[in-house]
């Protein structure tokens, strides 16, 4: 039996008092935005809220619902998140893994971690002057605005976040499991797909996960580049709005009924995000059973 | 880990430091304000040009006239700002506020066509427009009020603001009460439902998405059309003239009659030459400064500020950043207003002995 | 056999083909900030306030540069930043320190689960929150509110980051140093923590980067300042705050690109710092 000292009794004290502190903030955030969104559960009824397209703020007629900006979010992030897949995931295993250590790797490193610190209203801008061009010369979307724009925009902000992480957990695979791996004759492949990932996943997909909570959630860089349409999107070159830029857009003027029904978007993509990780931790559970 | 924690011990000892500091050197006084972004660039210069001469910090943040509203409810800053004035009904929730206009603006249309320089246009027009009914440039209705001006056959694209805004306002102001369809259908307000036409986020962002799109058309702050040299229509006002925005157009429209608290909106003034878009900006205080532990030294801050924005200083700076001045009737209404500002039920006393008074407390 | 060897070769063919494809519009975005930006960055820069409409109409009509810098965004990013890290960092990583050594408890996993939420929040959301807790109870816009919407959203970054770094450390590691009769919170803070310094640092990294370019909470809590302001109870400017600004104004519009230049040189700045430190401490 070991004596804890004062110390290690104080410091796991500490340790659980940190992680009570995010439940409580997590709390806080729900309690404000439930009292905040009171008016428009109550006047709309929270199914119906959740289900309805309209969106009229003209006084007098005034009558909102979520589900415009749902799809609209859902579908961005998500159509984010696959087409940063495809050039994250490599570029993590090509720092982490292939160069691991040389000059190459840590330029590409430092490169990608820059853009985490570009301001969103920057991505905006680059997205309007640079991207929107591109996308309507292409004749994807209105004069070059939609969701895909925007999701093309959302997929570069991310990179850094999936990438970069996922690099670092890749790289932390201890050297013995895969000197044994070729030892046994294996390729850098077969490392990789049976040593490397089942070692890393659990890192590599927390990564993901963090990355996609920043797309659900990003905001000025989706507003200047996604028409803000207040419908239905109906294929993914139309343009919409997500529940982030639609706050943004509306919270500066926004007052009584609506100001109540833009905090309980705030509140759905709470709810919204929740039920995404959810399924997703169900879906790795299985994979890694 | 040394390392680490020694970072960690600069971040709070710089923490400590900061809040330490600032109690000591609170010889300057600091207000805020929030509002609408609209006059921004002529607060940021005026506030700054105050700073240098009264050494005064005013902090001005352009988070939307909504904003601007709930923080002067919440009395979390010493004046709010808005382009659009308090209805009887927001009245009614809040201790006595009075409304002080400090510049003018207007709204303009732009609009991205090479080939034509002058473009004139009535409100009938502009509603069809935004309603879908005229949707090419070369609509007989177009071509029947331009007379000699070659039109191409392209469509038109109306673009509108995403966001809430004051500019929206004063825009659909102007159109519903023009426009009888526009009333019922689009209505007026800070956000409206549009029925055709892009949203972009911003003034920046329309007058870009105009810029940058063939045959686009649109409303934009009228300093921001200026100061981009944007192509702007001349709009039919009461009278049936077509006037070009300029400051003497809309300091024309605040010439017709006004209420004594300023609360109104000078869209299709019936004043002659007046620019029938034309607004006012205003900045909102409560009448009875003293809540919420309020120093008498912030109260008597913040009129000499807004004091000092009507004064010939404040007023004379507007021209230059593309804002129009106010016109010497509305200056005196507003300095009239001011003059009713209390303190603990005492009047406040406005002007320089004023000033050097708070100064030396 | 060649089979394999050829599989391995393709692969990795198209992990280099698609890592320098996603490097090139990366570098091209950087570039064009660069390009737009560098211009207007001079000592003047970091030590004066930011210009007003006037300056920049007088600048563009002289064709000089405009006047003034960001100094009054600078010091208040700095300040913001610095006391929201003071905060997120250690609570970020004791908490992270606790998920990871009690995974499976049910408190755990809600704290996991709910972590992981923060993360998707708009931060406009995370503006409305501290503004209601804190601007609200302290009675004016400060930087202490903006502190503390800056502080939540750093904390999932942090928090995972040292969480899933630990988790991949060997078993070993802990339980030869405990062996060794080391209590154990020296146990953690002394071998552990630096052992995982690189997956910590690049949360810490990441969650410094993101907040440090994020206008919505801050213009509902900082509100901003015409002059440097170093009091956490009022208003202060912020360069993304800035940044808002000249968007808005006709004519400061260029000052945009110069400003994102500078935080993309802070980032490379922590970048590098970071590596030094990796280098004197990892222990692989």
């Amino acid at each position: 039996m070991r004596i804890l000292s004062i110390k290690d009794i104080l410091f796991k004290r500490l340790l659980f008092v940190a992680a009570l502190l995010i439940l409580l903030i997590c709390a806080g955030i729900v309690y404000t935005l439930v009292s905040g969104s009171y008016g428009t559960f109550v006047r709309f009824g929270f199914f119906h809220f959740i289900t309805s397209t309209a969106w009229n703020p003209t006084i007098g007629h005034e009558n909102y619902g979520a589900l415009s900006f749902i799809v609209g979010t859902l579908l961005t992030a998500f159509v984010a998140l696959l087409l940063c897949l495809p050039f994250s995931l490599p570029v993590a295993l090509f720092t982490g893994e292939y160069f691991r250590g040389k000059k190459i790797a840590s330029i590409i490193s430092s490169v990608i971690n820059l853009l985490a610190g570009i301001p969103s209203i920057v991505y905006g801008l680059w997205g309007f002057y640079t991207l929107r061009p591109i996308m309507n010369h292409l004749g994807w979307g209105q004069q070059g605005f939609g969701l895909l724009t925007s999701a093309i925009v959302l997929a570069i902000m991310i990179i850094p976040y999936a990438s970069s992480l996922s690099s670092e957990f890749i790289s932390m695979v201890p050297k013995d499991l895969k000197e044994s791996a070729y030892s046994l004759g294996a390729t850098r492949l077969e490392v990789i797909k049976n040593v490397t990932f089942p070692v890393a996943g659990m890192g590599i997909f927390a990564s993901y996960v963090l990355a996609l909570g920043r797309a659900l959630g990003e905001t000025m860089a989706v507003t200047m580049l996604i028409g803000n349409t207040n419908n239905l999107p109906t294929s993914i070159t139309s343009t919409g709005n997500t529940m982030a830029s639609i706050i943004a857009n509306q919270f500066g003027e926004a007052d009584g009924l609506k100001l109540s029904s833009l905090i309980a978007l705030g509140l759905l993509l709470f709810l919204i995000t929740a039920i995404i990780n959810f399924i997703g931790k169900m879906i790795m559970k299985k994979f890694a059973a | 880990m040394k390392i680490v924690n020694s970072l960690l011990l600069a971040t709070v000892a710089i923490a400590m430091v900061a809040c330490g500091s600032g109690k000591k050197q609170h010889s300057t006084l600091s207000l805020a304000g929030a509002g609408g972004t609209f006059p921004l660039p002529y607060y940021t210069l005026a506030f700054k040009t105050y700073l240098d001469s009264n050494n005064v910090n005013v902090t001005y943040g352009g988070i939307g006239s909504g904003g601007g509203i709930r923080s002067l409810k919440d009395q979390v800053v010493d004046f709010g700002a808005s382009d659009a004035f308090l209805s009887d009904k927001e009245m009614a929730t809040m201790s006595p506020v009075i409304h002080i206009p400090t510049c003018m603006g207007a709204v303009v249309l732009a609009y991205n066509l090479p080939q034509v320089k002058n473009l004139k246009l009535t409100g009938d027009i502009i509603a069809d427009i935004y309603l879908g009914k005229i949707t090419k440039w070369n609509d007989p209705k177009i071509k029947a009020i331009n007379a000699g001006t070659v039109f191409p056959n392209k469509k038109i694209i109306p673009v509108y603001r995403s966001d809430g805004s004051g500019t929206t306002y004063i825009f659909s102001d102007f159109m519903s009460k023009v426009s009888p369809e526009w009333k019922n259908s689009i209505g007026t307000g800070k956000s409206l439902k549009w029925s055709v036409g892009m949203a972009s986020k911003g003034n920046p962002g329309v007058a870009g998405t105009i810029m940058q799109t063939d045959g686009a058309f649109g409303y934009v702050g009228s300093e921001y059309a200026f100061a981009q040299k944007i192509a702007y229509a001349q709009i039919k006002n009461a009278l049936g003239e077509f006037v070009v925005p300029n400051t003497e157009s809309i300091s024309k429209a605040a010439l017709g009659d006004m209420p004594a608290d300023t609360r109104c909106m000078i869209t299709n003034s019936s004043a002659p030459g007046a620019y029938p878009i034309s607004c006012f900006t205003w900045i909102l205080i409560y009448k009875e400064q003293y809540y919420k532990n309020r120093t008498m030294q912030q109260a008597q801050g913040t009129v000499n500020l807004i004091h000092w924005m009507l004064g010939p200083e404040a007023q004379g700076m507007t021209e230059k950043v593309n804002y129009v001045p106010l016109p010497a009737k509305v200056i005196a209404n507003a300095e009239a207003q001011l003059a009713e500002v209390t303190y603990k039920g005492r009047l406040l006393t406005v002007g320089s002995k004023a000033k050097s008074a708070a100064l030396t407390k | 056999m060649n089979y394999r060897l050829i599989k391995d070769k393709i692969f990795f063919g198209c992990i280099c083909f698609l890592s320098s494809l996603t490097v090139i519009p990366l570098v091209a975005i950087i570039w064009q900030l660069v390009k737009r930006g560098y211009r207007q960055i001079n000592w003047d820069f970091f030590t004066k306030t930011a210009p007003s409409t006037l300056d920049a109409m007088l600048a563009k009509s002289n064709g000089t540069l405009i006047s003034g810098g960001i100094a009054n965004g600078i010091t208040g990013t700095l300040l913001m930043v610095a006391m929201a890290s003071a905060i997120a960092i250690p609570v970020g990583i004791f908490a992270g320190i606790y998920l990871e050594e009690r995974p499976n408890t049910a408190f755990s996993n809600t704290v996991r689960f709910l972590t992981d939420l923060l993360q998707g929040i708009p931060s406009i959301i995370l503006g409305i929150i501290a503004y209601a807790w804190v601007v609200k109870s302290l009675g004016s816009y400060s930087a202490l509110a903006g502190a503390t919407s800056l502080f939540i959203m750093m904390l999932p970054l942090i928090v995972r980051s040292t969480e899933e770094t630990l988790k991949m450390l060997p078993v070993s590691m802990k339980e030869s140093a405990l062996a060794l009769g080391a209590p154990y919170w020296a146990v953690m803070l002394k071998v552990m923590l630096p052992s995982a310094f690189g997956g910590l640092f690049i949360g810490i990294l990441l969650a410094i980067s993101r907040v440090i370019g994020e206008t919505a909470p801050l213009m509902l809590t900082a509100l901003g300042s015409t002059a440097v302001n170093w009091d956490v109870t009022e208003p202060t400017s912020a360069v993304p705050l800035l940044i808002w600004q000249f968007y808005n104004d006709p004519n400061l519009v260029d000052l945009i690109w110069s400003s994102s230049l500078f935080l993309m040189i802070l980032i490379l700045i922590l970048n590098i710092i970071a590596k030094q430190v990796a280098k004197k401490w990892r222990i692989q």
